[in-house]
C-alpha cells in the first residue's frame, strides 16, 4: 500500500516538477509570470485525447507533435502579444505586472475556447492501462511511462541548460540581462526562446498527464498554482529546486489523499508552502539574496 | 581606429555628456580621467550600446558605424566592454563565465587560443574555473570580468573604473595586465579615477569634467601637467 501509494505520488510530483522547470524558464528568464500557463498544459491533453480516440494515433506520437506546435504557438504568443509589453517596461518589475495582467486575460481566452469546444465534462482515455506489478505494489503502466518520460525529458532540459553554450547562455540571461548582451547574447531572441521552451515542457506534460488523470477544460489554473507553488518553493530560477520541490509535493499529496482525507489535499499544499516560505523564503534551493 | 565624435548623453533633462570627442589607436592604452559623474561611465555605455547616445553622435569602428547597433551586436563587431560593478554572471562559475565570454561568432575560431592567453595572465582563475564567480574575491571578480572580456576576441577593450575597490597591490597587478593585453595587439579604453597608475601605462588621456572634454594629450605630458597634478593626482600624494 505505501509503495504504491508513493509510486503514484512520485508520478505526479515528476508531472509537476516538468511543469514547474517549464515555468521558470518563463519566470527565471523571460520575466513572463505566465498566467495561462496551465491552460497550454489543458490545451495539449485534449489534443492528446484527440490523438487517441479522434485519429487513433498514440499519445506517445502526440509527445512528439504537440510540444513542438506548443513550441510555435508560445514563441507567436511571445513575440506578439509580450514582446510589445517587454519594449516598453521601463523596469523588470513592471514587465512583471504588465505581463501579470496580460496573460490573466489569455487565460480566459484559451480556457474560453476550451469549455466551447469540448463544455466543462471531463474527459479521459485509456492507454496502456494494463496493471504491473512492482515489488508487490501494483502500478499502471501508463503512469510508470509517463513517469520515465518525465525524467527523461527533464534530465534533458537540466543537461542541455548545465552542458552545452547556449543553455548557459539561457541561464546567463535569467542570471543579468544587461550582462548578457555584453557577451554578444541577443536577449530578446533568448528570452522568446526560453518562454517557447517552456510552452513545449508543459505541453509535453499535458500530454503524460492526459494518460492517466481525468481532465476538463476548467483544470488549467490548478496546474498553473501547482506550478508556481513548486517554482517558489524549489527557490525562483532554480531547475534543481523544481523537481524537489514537485516531487515533494506529489507525494504529500498523495499521502494526505490516501491516508487522512482526499478533501484535505490542498490544504496539505499549501501548509507545506506556508512552512518552507516561513522557514526558508529563498525556496529550498534559492540564494537568500538574489 | 575607434572613433568617438560629438558624442552626447542625455538623462531625462539632464545631459550627462556633452559634445565628447575621442580616438583610441591599434595597439594603444587610451585613459579617461575624470571625477565620480563627470560623465565617464556614459561615454562608455553609449560607444557599448547600451545607452542610446543623443542624435548627431558618431561611434565608428575602422569605418563602420556603431551608433544604433544592439548591444549584442557591437560584441561581434569587435568591442568588449568590462562593465562599471563587473557584470559578471554570479551564480555561473568562472568556466561558464569564460565559456559565455566566447559567445559571439567572431569569437569561436580561436577560443582555445585566447582561453589559454587569459589563464595565462591570470594564472589565478585556472585554479578556481568550478568556483561559482560571486563567492570570488573583489580582485578576483575583476579578472573573470576581463578574462570573459577578452575570450570574446575583442580589437578594442573597453574597461570602466577597473581599479575600483582594489588593493593597491592588486592594482598594479591589473594595470600589468592591461600592458600585457595591448601586448596582445589589443587595443584599451579605460574610464579611471587612478590618475597616477593609469596615466603610467596609458599612450594618452583625456580629461573630462561635467560631459566635457576638457584636456588631451600625451600621457606622459598629462602625468607632468600642474593642472592635472593638482586636480587628479592629488598634489604631492604618492600612490
Amino acid at each position: 500500500m505505501l509503495l504504491e501509494v508513493t509510486l503514484s505520488g512520485v508520478t505526479l510530483g515528476g508531472m509537476y516538477a516538468l511543469v514547474a522547470m517549464g515555468l521558470t524558464l518563463q519566470y527565471g528568464v523571460a520575466r513572463i509570470m505566465n498566467l495561462s500557463y496551465g491552460e497550454l498544459l489543458i490545451a495539449a491533453a485534449f489534443a492528446a485525447l484527440w490523438f487517441y480516440s479522434g485519429l487513433a494515433l498514440s499519445p506517445l506520437l502526440g509527445l512528439l507533435v504537440v510540444p513542438p506546435l506548443a513550441f510555435a504557438l508560445s514563441y507567436a504568443i511571445y513575440r506578439i502579444l509580450l514582446q510589445p509589453l517587454v519594449r516598453r517596461a521601463k523596469t523588470r518589475d513592471a514587465l512583471e505586472v504588465d505581463s501579470i495582467l496580460a496573460t490573466f486575460g489569455l487565460l480566459f481566452v484559451i480556457q474560453g475556447v476550451m469549455l466551447a469546444v469540448f463544455g466543462g465534462a471531463y474527459y479521459s482515455y485509456s492507454f496502456l492501462s494494463i496493471p504491473l506489478n512492482i515489488a508487490g505494489a501494483t502500478v499502471a503502466a501508463n503512469r510508470l511511462l509517463a513517469l520515465v518520460l518525465a525524467v527523461v525529458i527533464g534530465l534533458g532540459l537540466y543537461l542541455a541548460l548545465t552542458r552545452t553554450r547556449l543553455g548557459t547562455a539561457v541561464r546567463a540571461v535569467a542570471v543579468d540581462p544587461v550582462a548578457a548582451q555584453l557577451v554578444a547574447i541577443d536577449v530578446r531572441t533568448a528570452s522568446a526562446l526560453a518562454f517557447a521552451l517552456g510552452g513545449a515542457l508543459v505541453a509535453a506534460a499535458g500530454v503524460l498527464v492526459s494518460m492517466f488523470l481525468t481532465f476538463n477544460a476548467n483544470l488549467g489554473v490548478v496546474f498553473t498554482l501547482k506550478a508556481l507553488v513548486v517554482v517558489i518553493m524549489g527557490g525562483v530560477g532554480n531547475l534543481l529546486g523544481a523537481l524537489i520541490a514537485g516531487l515533494i509535493l506529489g507525494l504529500v499529496e498523495n499521502y494526505v489523499a490516501v491516508f487522512i482525507d482526499p478533501g484535505l489535499t490542498l490544504a496539505a499544499t499549501y501548509a507545506i508552502f506556508l512552512i518552507v516560505l516561513l522557514v526558508r523564503p529563498q525556496g529550498l534551493l534559492g540564494r537568500s539574496s538574489r | 581606429m575607434l572613433e568617438v565624435a560629438h558624442l552626447s548623453v542625455q538623462y531625462g533633462r539632464h545631459r550627462a555628456v556633452d559634445n565628447v570627442g575621442l580616438t583610441v589607436g591599434a595597439g594603444e592604452i587610451v585613459v579617461v580621467l575624470g571625477a565620480n559623474g563627470a560623465g565617464k561611465s556614459s561615454v562608455l555605455k553609449a560607444v557599448a550600446g547600451l545607452q542610446r547616445p543623443g542624435t548627431g553622435t558618431r561611434v565608428t569602428l575602422g569605418g563602420r558605424e556603431l551608433v544604433g547597433l544592439p548591444a549584442h551586436t557591437i560584441v561581434e563587431a569587435g568591442l568588449a566592454l568590462v562593465p562599471e560593478g563587473r557584470g559578471i554572471f554570479g551564480e555561473l562559475t568562472v568556466r561558464e563565465n569564460l565559456l559565455l565570454g566566447a559567445f559571439a561568432r567572431r569569437a569561436r575560431a580561436d577560443e582555445d587560443r585566447n582561453r589559454a592567453r587569459v589563464l595565462a595572465l591570470f594564472p589565478r582563475l585556472a585554479e578556481r574555473l568550478e568556483q561559482t564567480a560571486r563567492t570570488m574575491s573583489g580582485g578576483e571578480q575583476q579578472m573573470v570580468a576581463i578574462g570573459r572580456a577578452l575570450m570574446s576576441a575583442p580589437e578594442f577593450l573597453l574597461l570602466d573604473e577597473p581599479s575600483l575597490g582594489l588593493s593597491p597591490l592588486l592594482c598594479g597587478e591589473l594595470f600589468r595586465a592591461l600592458e600585457r593585453i595591448r601586448g596582445d595587439g589589443i587595443s584599451v579604453l579605460l574610464v579611471e579615477q587612478n590618475a597616477k597608475r593609469s596615466l603610467a601605462i596609458a599612450d594618452r588621456g583625456y580629461l573630462i569634467e561635467n560631459g566635457r572634454v576638457v584636456g588631451a594629450g600625451r600621457a606622459a605630458d598629462l602625468a607632468r601637467d600642474p593642472a592635472v597634478q593638482r586636480a587628479y593626482l592629488g598634489g604631492t600624494r604618492q600612490g
